[in-house]
Parts: C-alpha cells; sequence; structure tokens
C-alpha cells in the first residue's frame, strides 16, 4: 500500500530532507510539502478546527482545506498550505492544533460533544452565568479552536513593487499561454502571473492533452515560453499569486521569493505587486469540487485531479489501488493515468446512469476487469484515522471494498474568485452545474475553463473571438485529446446515509467544520438567507473561501428551500484570493521605517543634555531633562517648574506651526479664519486667536503676528499645523476664490525658543546687548526683527507660562549656535532648558488651555470663558453663526474651571469624574450624577499642591461650591473647590512689567 | 484603489486625494441672517445617494488643489472631474451609465444571478 514514485521530469533527483513533527524524512527538490509527506506514505496531517478530527491532504494546490502546517524555520509561519509549499534542505515543519501529539488530539472529545458545536453554537452555547465568558469560556475556545500560532522573532524584509501595464494575464496554463502567445512582439505591454514555478498549468498536472500542433504538452510549452521570453514586451511574473483584483483594474499579487528555497535573512523573502493594468485576463482555470458524504474528510479521501496531478506533477503515486468515485466524464483521464502505470483502481463509481457514461471509460473497466458501478454513490466510508473500508450505494444494494484512498469528483467550478472581486457579474450554467463569469464590470477578459468553457477544441476560438479587441494575429491550436472533449455530469452533491452516529458526519465545509447538519438546522432556525445562514453556521468562512465546497452548499441550500441555485445566489466573493502575509502588506514601512521622524536642529544638544523625547506628530520633542540618572519625571518635572518661576528657562518651540499669509486682502481673510478683531490691530504687535469650526468648536489656537494688513504670520499647535493649513487653502479655494492671498509653511524655516521667568530680561541683555528690552520699548505682546550676526532674527514677547517671556525665531543654520550662546550667558542666572511637560503644568499654573486637552471638538470659546477673544462687531467669520445657536448658547454646558483639593495632600487625576458623592455606593444601581471631568490635573510645585482644570456642565455659576473627584481604585472620592483657573498671578503682573 | 484624474495634474492614484463630502454646498453670505433652522442645515446637513452623487476632491498630495467630481456611489466609477468655478454638469448626463453592480437583489447578496 505504499506510496510509488514515478519519474517525472519537474522534481529534480536532488534529495533533501525535511522535518515533520520532530522526525527527518526524505524528499525531493521541488516537492511541495504535501508530495514530500504523500511520498513518505503519510496520510495525516492535521486536526480539524473545531472538532479536532484527523485529517488528511485533500487536495494539490490553493483550495487545500485541510493540510494547514506550521514552519518552523520560516520564523514560525502559521497556516501554511502544504500543498503549494515547496520543500528545501532542513526545512521544519509541524502539524497544527494537536495536543499532545498529532495521533493523540485531546481535543478530539469535541467530536463526541458536537452536538453542543454545532451551527451558531458561539451565539448559544456560552451566554452565561455571568463572568464565565471572560473567566472560563474564551480562554477555553482560544486555546482549542484556530487554527496555527502565531510567528515570533520576526521582522520583514518584504518589498513592493509597482507595474503599469496594457494587459495583465493571469494564470500560465494552457489557456493563459496561448493567450501571450497572441501578444508575442506586438506593442502591448504585458506581464503574465503564474501563481506555480512552471508555466504549463492543466498540461502539466493531468493526462488530458495528448498533443498540441504536433507537440507534446512539455514541447508546446518550452517553444511558447522561450517565444515568450525572447519577446520584449511580455515578462513572466512565476510564483506570484494574484489576490486581489480592486476597481479600476487595479490588481495586487504577492511574489514568493524563496519559493523551494531557505529564506535567507538579509533579503526580502516577499514582493508585493502592485499593478495597475488597461485590461485584465482571467486564466486562472478552474477548481475541483468534492462530494458531501458520511465521513467525506477522512484521511485518504482526495479529490480525483489533484490525485492526477501528484503523478504527472510531482511524480508520486498516493496508492495504487484506489477507489474513484465521480459524477461527471473527467475521471477517465485518471483512470487512464493509472491503467498507464500499471496501477489498477479497486472501483470505478459514476453516479450516472450507464448509457451516459462514456463508450471509451466502460470499454477500460472491463478490458482492466475493474469493479464498475454506474448509477451509484459512495455511502460513506470508515477506519481509524485512515479509509479503510468504502461504502457503495446501487439502488438498494450496499457493496463494502477495503481501499486506503477514495479519489473524489464532483464536477468543477469555473474559478470566478478574481472575477467576481472586480464586480463581474455571474450566472448559472446547467452544462457544467456551476456560475460562470458574466457580464463584466471592468475591462475584464476571461479564458478557458475560467469562463465555463470545458471544451479544449473550443479554446483555439474563444481566445481569437475575445482578444479580437487588441491589434494582434490570430493564434492556432490544434489539440488531441486522451479525454472526451464534451463534458458531462450528473447532479450529485450528497450522498445518502445510511447509518447514523455522532463520529459519521457529512461535512460541508473542511476547514471551519461545518457539516451538511449544520446548513439543515440554520435553515430550520429561520436562517434562510445565503449571507446570514454563511455567518450562522461560518461555512466558507475559512481562509480557504469554500474553494471546493462554496458551490455545494448553495445547491444544498437551495435544494433545501426548494429553489433554483441562481434564486439563492452566491454569497460575496471578497479579496484576498488567497491569506496574505501582513508582512507583505506591511514591506519596509515597519519600525523606524513606519513614519518619519523629525529632529529639531537643537536635536543633539538635546541627547547632549539627557533629555528625554516625547513624540508630537512626527516631531521628537524633549518631554523633560534628567538632572541625573536617578531623577524620576516627577522629580524633573517639578525641579524644572521651580527653577523657572525662580529664575528661568527656555524651551525649543521649534515644533509648533507657523504659517505665512500674505496678499492684498490677507486682513480680511484673517478676519474671516481667526474669531478675533485684527482690524485694529497695529502692525509689528501679536495676539492669541483662535480658529473655530463651522459648528462653532475650537479648532486650533496659536499667535497671529500682524506685520500690515497684506502680512501675516500664524503659529499653530505643533500637530495642527498640516491641517490648519489645509483649512486655509479649501476656504481660500473653494469659498473665497476673489480674495488675494497667499499661503505658506514655514515651519521648518525657523528654530524657535520660548524663554521666560522673571529672570528673563537679563538674560536677553546679555544674549543680544544691542536691543533694548525695557517694558516701554517692548511691551508684552509685540514683535521686532533684528539683525543678528550674519543673519536676521525676530524677537516677541509672549508667553505661555505666565511669566516674562521672549520667543526667538532664527534660520534653524544658526538655531544651535544661538542656542548654546543663550546657555552661556544664561549660567550666571541658573537659565535651565525644559520639556513639554513643564510647560504643560506650568501653563496649568496659568489656566492656559491646550487644544486636545481641554478641548475635544465640543468647547466653544464662551465655554472656556474667552469671550474676550470673539470680534463680536465683526460681520462674519467661521463658526461665528454657531456660537448664538440654542444649543451652543445653553448655560449648562461644560465650562472649564480650575479645581482645588480641600485636603491639600490629596491629588487630582486628570481624566477623573466630578461628582456630587463623596463616596461611590460598593454596588451601582442607578447612574451616578456626572457632572463634568478633569481636563488637566498636575501638583504645582509652585503652589505646593495639586489643581486641575475642569470641564463642568454650567461651571461658571460653581464658583466657591465643593464637589467630589473620583479617584483611581478608590470608592472614596476627593473634596474640592471649584476656583477660577488662574492660580499663578491673575491679575498679568509677570506677564506685563 | 480608484484612479482621479486631477483636473490640473491628470491621473493619479486615490491615494493622492482626500474627500470633501458634498458639493455645490456653498456658505451662506449673510450667515447672521438666517434661522437656527437653515443654519443648522448647512452645517450638519449633507446628501448622501446611492448613484450620481456630486462631491469634492482635493489633490492633497499633489497640487493641493479643489476641484468636484461626479461619482457614482454604487460603483465608484468617477464620471466627471471639472473645476471649483465650472457649472456643475446636468444629472441627466450620467442617465446611461452602468448601474450598481449589486442591482439591489432581492435576496442573496451582490449577485445579479438572483434577479435574472
Ligand atoms: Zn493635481
Amino acid at each position: 500500500m505504499s506510496a510509488i514514485n514515478n519519474k517525472c521530469e519537474y522534481i529534480s533527483k536532488k534529495q533533501i530532507k525535511i522535518i515533520f513533527d520532530g522526525k527527518t524524512y526524505e524528499a525531493y527538490e521541488g516537492d511541495t510539502i504535501a508530495s514530500a509527506l504523500l511520498r513518505n506514505n503519510i496520510r495525516l496531517v492535521g486536526r480539524s478546527f473545531k472538532y479536532h478530527r484527523p485529517r488528511g491532504i485533500y487536495t494539490c494546490g490553493i483550495e487545500e482545506p485541510n493540510a494547514l502546517v506550521q514552519i518552523i524555520s520560516e520564523h514560525n509561519e502559521p497556516n501554511t498550505r502544504a500543498t503549494i509549499k515547496r520543500v528545501y534542505d532542513g526545512m521544519e515543519i509541524t502539524s497544527q492544533n494537536r495536543w499532545p501529539s498529532l495521533r493523540y488530539d485531546l481535543g478530539a472529545i469535541n467530536n463526541i460533544l458536537s452536538p453542543i458545536f454545532s451551527a451558531g453554537f458561539y451565539y448559544k452555547t456560552f451566554m452565561g452565568p455571568k463572568g464565565f465568558w471572560k473567566n472560563l469560556y474564551e480562554p477555553l475556545i482560544r486555546r482549542s479552536a484556530g487554527l496555527g500560532k502565531p510567528p515570533k522573532n520576526f521582522r520583514s524584509k518584504s518589498t513592493h513593487q509597482y507595474h503599469n501595464t496594457d494587459v495583465v494575464i493571469i494564470g500560465a496554463g494552457l489557456s493563459g499561454l496561448a493567450a501571450a502567445k497572441k501578444f508575442i512582439n506586438t506593442k502591448y505591454k504585458v506581464l503574465l502571473i503564474e501563481q506555480d514555478s512552471y508555466l504549463g498549468g492543466v498540461l502539466k498536472n493531468s493526462n488530458k492533452v495528448k498533443t498540441i500542433n504536433d507537440l507534446t504538452p512539455q514541447e508546446w510549452i518550452n517553444e511558447t515560453e522561450e517565444l515568450i521570453l525572447n519577446s520584449k514586451n511580455i515578462n513572466i511574473l512565476k510564483n506570484t499569486l494574484v489576490t486581489t483584483y480592486n476597481f479600476t483594474n487595479h490588481l495586487i499579487a504577492l511574489e514568493d521569493k524563496f519559493a523551494g528555497k531557505k529564506i535567507d535573512l538579509n533579503k526580502s523573502e516577499l514582493t508585493l505587486h502592485k499593478i495597475r493594468t488597461s485590461n485584465t485576463i482571467i486564466a486562472n482555470g478552474h477548481i475541483e469540487r468534492f462530494i458531501s458524504f458520511r465521513n467525506n474528510d477522512l484521511p485518504g479521501v482526495m479529490l480525483a485531479s489533484s490525485f492526477e496531478k501528484y503523478i504527472h506533477r510531482y511524480g508520486v503515486v498516493p496508492e495504487k489501488e484506489p477507489v474513484i468515485f465521480t459524477n461527471n466524464s473527467s475521471s477517465l483521464s485518471l483512470l487512464k493515468t493509472l491503467i498507464s502505470l500499471g496501477c489498477k483502481p479497486k472501483a470505478y463509481v459514476d453516479s450516472r446512469k450507464k448509457d451516459n457514461i462514456e463508450t471509451e471509460i466502460k470499454k477500460i473497466l472491463k478490458d482492466k476487469e475493474i469493479q464498475f458501478f454506474s448509477d451509484a454513490e459512495i455511502e460513506g466510508c470508515d477506519g481509524n484515522k485512515k479509509v479503510e473500508t468504502i461504502t457503495i450505494r446501487q439502488g438498494k444494494s450496499f457493496t463494502k471494498l477495503k481501499s486506503s484512498m477514495l479519489c473524489v469528483s464532483g464536477g468543477y467550478n469555473p474559478d470566478i474568485h478574481l472575477f467576481t472581486q472586480s464586480k463581474g457579474l455571474v450566472k448559472w450554467d446547467k452544462n457544467i452545474l456551476s456560475f460562470k463569469p458574466d457580464t463584466p464590470f471592468q475591462k475584464t477578459i476571461t479564458l478557458g475553463s475560467t469562463s465555463g468553457n470545458y471544451s479544449f477544441k473550443k479554446l483555439c476560438d474563444e481566445i481569437n473571438e475575445k482578444l479580437s479587441i487588441f491589434k494582434t494575429k490570430k493564434v492556432s491550436l490544434d489539440i488531441n485529446l486522451n479525454v472526451p472533449n464534451k463534458f458531462s455530469i450528473k447532479e450529485l452533491w450528497e450522498t445518502k446515509k445510511k447509518s447514523n452516529s455522532n463520529w459519521s458526519k457529512s461535512f460541508i465545509d473542511l476547514h471551519n467544520d461545518v457539516t451538511t447538519k449544520d446548513l439543515k438546522q440554520a435553515i430550520t432556525e429561520g436562517f434562510d438567507r445565503i449571507e446570514h445562514l454563511k455567518r450562522y453556521t461560518t461555512n466558507s468562512m475559512g481562509t480557504d473561501q469554500g474553494k471546493i465546497s462554496s458551490i455545494n452548499s448553495l445547491a444544498i441550500v437551495s435544494k433545501m428551500l426548494k429553489k433554483e441555485i441562481s434564486e439563492v445566489g452566491t454569497t460575496t466573493y471578497r479579496p484576498p484570493y488567497a491569506p496574505l502575509s501582513f508582512a507583505a502588506i506591511a514591506g519596509r514601512s515597519t519600525y523606524e521605517f513606519y513614519d518619519p521622524e523629525r529632529k529639531t536642529s537643537i536635536h543633539s544638544w538635546h541627547l547632549k543634555n539627557n533629555a528625554v523625547f516625547e513624540d508630537v506628530g512626527q516631531w521628537k520633542r524633549p518631554w523633560y531633562f534628567k538632572a541625573s540618572e536617578n531623577e524620576t519625571m516627577h522629580q524633573a518635572v517639578q525641579r524644572e517648574s521651580k527653577m523657572l518661576r525662580e529664575n528661568a528657562g527656555i524651551l525649543d518651540g521649534s515644533t509648533l506651526g507657523k504659517i505665512e499669509i500674505k496678499g492684498r486682502d490677507a486682513l480680511e481673510f484673517m478676519n474671516l479664519m481667526y474669531t478675533n478683531a485684527f482690524s485694529k490691530m497695529k502692525p509689528m504687535t501679536s495676539r492669541y486667536a483662535m480658529m473655530l469650526g463651522e459648528d462653532g468648536m475650537i479648532k486650533d489656537d496659536g499667535i497671529i503676528c500682524k506685520i500690515s494688513d497684506q502680512h501675516f504670520i500664524a503659529t499653530t499647535t505643533s500637530s495642527g499645523a498640516p491641517k490648519v493649513l489645509a483649512d486655509m487653502e479649501e476656504y481660500l479655494q473653494t469659498e473665497w476664490p476673489h480674495l488675494q492671498v497667499y499661503l505658506n509653511s514655514i515651519t521648518e524655516q525657523f528654530s524657535t525658543f520660548n524663554i521666560s521667568g522673571p529672570k528673563t530680561r537679563e538674560i536677553m541683555m546679555k544674549v543680544f546687548p544691542d536691543i533694548d528690552f525695557s517694558n516701554d520699548a517692548f511691551p508684552f505682546m509685540t514683535f521686532k526683527n533684528f539683525d543678528y550676526k550674519e543673519t536676521k532674527i525676530r524677537i516677541m514677547r509672549a508667553s505661555f507660562t505666565g511669566e516674562l517671556g521672549y520667543e526667538i525665531y532664527i534660520p534653524p543654520k544658526f538655531g544651535l549656535e544661538l542656542w548654546e550662546e543663550i546657555f552661556s550667558c544664561g549660567k550666571e542666572f541658573n537659565l535651565i532648558p525644559y520639556g513639554t511637560e513643564t510647560m504643560h503644568l506650568l501653563r496649568a499654573e496659568k489656566g492656559y488651555i491646550v487644544i486636545g486637552q481641554e478641548t475635544d471638538g465640543t468647547v466653544t470659546p464662551i465655554d472656556l470663558n474667552y469671550n474676550w477673544m470673539i470680534g463680536k462687531n465683526k460681520k462674519d467669520f467661521i463658526g461665528k453663526r454657531s456660537l448664538s445657536r440654542p444649543d451652543t448658547s445653553r448655560e449648562d454646558r461644560k465650562q472649564l474651571v480650575g479645581l482645588s483639593p480641600i485636603n491639600k495632600k490629596d491629588i487630582i487625576e486628570e481624566g477623573q469624574h466630578i461628582v456630587e458623592l463623596n463616596e461611590l455606593p460598593k454596588k451601582i444601581i442607578n447612574p451616578i450624577k456626572y457632572l463634568g471631568h478633569v481636563s488637566s490635573g498636575y501638583h504645582s510645585p509652585n503652589l505646593n499642591h495639586s489643581i486641575g482644570l475642569a470641564m463642568i456642565r454650567g461651571g461658571k455659576n460653581l464658583l466657591g461650591q465643593k464637589f467630589f473627584v473620583t479617584a483611581t481604585g478608590k470608592t472614596k472620592n476627593i473634596p474640592v473647590e471649584i476656583v477660577n483657573p488662574v492660580f499663578i498671578d491673575p491679575e498679568n503682573k509677570r506677564l506685563t512689567s | 484603489m480608484i484612479l482621479i484624474k486631477c483636473p490640473y495634474c491628470g491621473q493619479r492614484d486615490q491615494s493622492e486625494f482626500a474627500n470633501g463630502g458634498e458639493a455645490h454646498v456653498i456658505r451662506p453670505k449673510n450667515p447672521e441672517s438666517l434661522s437656527d433652522k437653515d443654519w443648522g442645515e448647512y452645517v450638519f446637513y449633507r446628501n448622501n445617494p446611492k448613484g450620481i452623487f456630486y462631491e469634492r476632491w482635493v489633490h492633497s498630495h499633489g497640487c493641493k488643489k479643489w476641484f468636484n467630481a461626479v461619482r457614482n456611489t454604487s460603483t465608484d466609477q468617477i464620471l466627471k472631474v471639472y473645476k471649483v468655478n465650472e457649472k456643475r454638469p446636468d444629472l441627466s448626463d450620467f442617465e446611461n451609465t452602468l448601474k450598481s453592480p449589486s442591482g439591489e437583489p432581492l435576496v442573496g447578496s451582490g449577485n445579479f444571478a438572483v434577479k435574472k
């Protein structure tokens, strides 16, 4: 009963070794994992998804539902199809979903317990009691369901490649090659894509074609390949699978660069091809389907054409005396192949009536004395982890035969996945009993069996006719066949069961363990729409997408519903055609290549001075500076905050967005974009301003510098700059094209330093001895331009800390030099660098808001008590009208307040709720009245207690009142007093003197 | 991933563009004169038809220009692109364009086979 090795020219003679489940086996270079295992007589390769039933190799291609393995030697890659993955010397493979071993799997108890795993079991079984889902069911399901384990220690080097072409031909079988031949040496740029490492498809997988144009199939393939290779306009991609057919003829294909080779970790193992084409020719053939019968999942049951493919393509005869079970004419080719090798099938079971069976088949069976059952079917098969006996039903009589393999053919489906992904419409063809392409939605042509044409003789005419839209010569194909040209099939989806037991299941989806009984149950429960039924039963929802079985399930369902299949319709085929590795999709966009890093001109200084960085958009900003190795973040921020208010501190503010607004109508434009009124503002002064959405909610803020009525510079938040510029552009282009205004992002054109603290003026005078920094000469919210060394600088008096402060703008080229100069001058004044965290703490002490912290897209300037910023006398600005809408002018909206703890040792945490209860009930029955939330919470080193900013309903009228703030992990709440949000210098004396 | 023809740069990949919602919604000249309801409709209400839709696009990773497009939302076909200052094409221009591939079947999913 052992597999025999047959001569096969596609397999090299080179013997290699592979390891499967810890044992070493011999294989040949060119084998797939499946052909290598079959060569070694291994039939049991995995356990099923739900019931942990033993499973074997069912097919010989991409459609495989069972033989999924884990490749240990490739980063532990799981769920690999053994039927397409090629082996190499030393490849290490394990089976999946079994514990402790493949032969003795404890999970197989699920098979006996199967009534609880029937259709919809996820929805019904794990309902209660409360808490069981999280603590028991979910961990249990996660351990026992599913297939392989995720990869580990894996860093992808995959690459992406783009193509623009006139024609893509998918599949280099007989039709694809013949189509490619038409394009040889033409003006069309053509890409021929083949999933396998060889061209030829059906010609190599079977015995069906005898000669083409008087050449053997192999000679014809070689001749055609050479012509294509010599033609400059056609490129061939082998080992490449088209997984996705998007709109506008956009295809995605995955190339395995290491098919049959050990991965080189220094090279890209996968290439994702992104192809834009004018025309797509789909010629990727057909997929054989199975038939449901009792135990149709036992290892040893295999699709007939797959069995034949192992012989021709890999030189492995999985079994010398299999039973063949078919409902169509195509199995003659397998029969003839076996006979030619001196093998004799145990029996040939054909569901067709004797008169309808081809004379040639009947003649061979008679001549070779092979048991022949016409108008018969397989009732089921039995055996321990493998097929042992096969029961045949013919009329009322049953025959039991002993064989270890059963080859099944239930007919063929045109491979319509890509065609339907392209949104093409399909229709039911009664002659082939399957759906075939009908109306294309894009420029898509299907050829050969993909188009539902199962006649080799008609192929030549089909190609010449369908490709006549291209200006190419006709091709000629004179094909001689080993099989009948006319395809004949009898409808058969499921055979009748004799006995009944839990073990005896008739499967409709092998991958997801769905039985025909599940389909019936789902319909009984009311899931009679095919899309509902699919989701309820998980039928055809596995990674194989039910390639060998989904049409069968439609047929079975249509019978149960007493409808035509065409009335039931198909479910939607979605990309990808086969699982696509995330590594391939990510390409090189991983780790440091995932997103650009933007660094300021001072970055090297920050590194040298022990800055800890924070990501703000793509920017790296110092978060805080460590004064010593052991200083914690809290200690650093407290130190920086205290030092700044005592002496002075400097912040690298270069990341702040800066937009230049210039043009005749710049003033009018600014008046429309921002809430503030800019008309009466004097040149060379600046103003804190806000930008709203049309709904009246705050979008961004910043300081606006007015150079003249025709020239403004706006600063924005660090992460908001691109959006603000885009919004300004949008209004200019779409609403106010009559305004003559030009916008320019100048963020990167300046290094910006914010220096503030009581000693700032002295430091500035030392750095810039020629400039008069007196309050009269240089008042708050003014700016001036100066020559500095060989460049120009702009200094603005502004502050975000509440202390006396200046902002210095200098071209980045000179930034670091000036920064260091400031430090050498500031040394005697104890100048410190500070980071964004200290900036946030200091501004919270001063009651300044931060966009995205106090605001969340539902906050108006009125909610913040910033009415003074609103240019009420302006006729219009973005969002103005919305501020008087009933909802935006409500008195009980959430408004900005300060929080001060009554017990000064309590800590107010950011994000906590503000409530009226001093203690939360142990068991919460009724909703607790919620008043608002803490938007910012810090320990203030300058006040020596915790402070908070909060958004509270009707907060403006609650000053002085006592409420409670919830605390992490506690039921006892913190008592707080509602206070003015400005904790430091409410009179602004420090700012303005 | 569809292709979009920027009226300024030509045909480019969708990833270079950003969608700006319904086109031809003009910002009222005098917002203060509008009732709360009318202003609310301008700010919050947009059409979302299945079929022919006039919408705005911006070539955000290209020339940064805004333009209008007529798209069939059920097939994702862009039937026409035109500049912001150009006249809105007539709905009748698109009467004979391909209908939705799903064709609103009675049962099943997106398959025409159901209807035939
Ligand atoms: Zn453009």
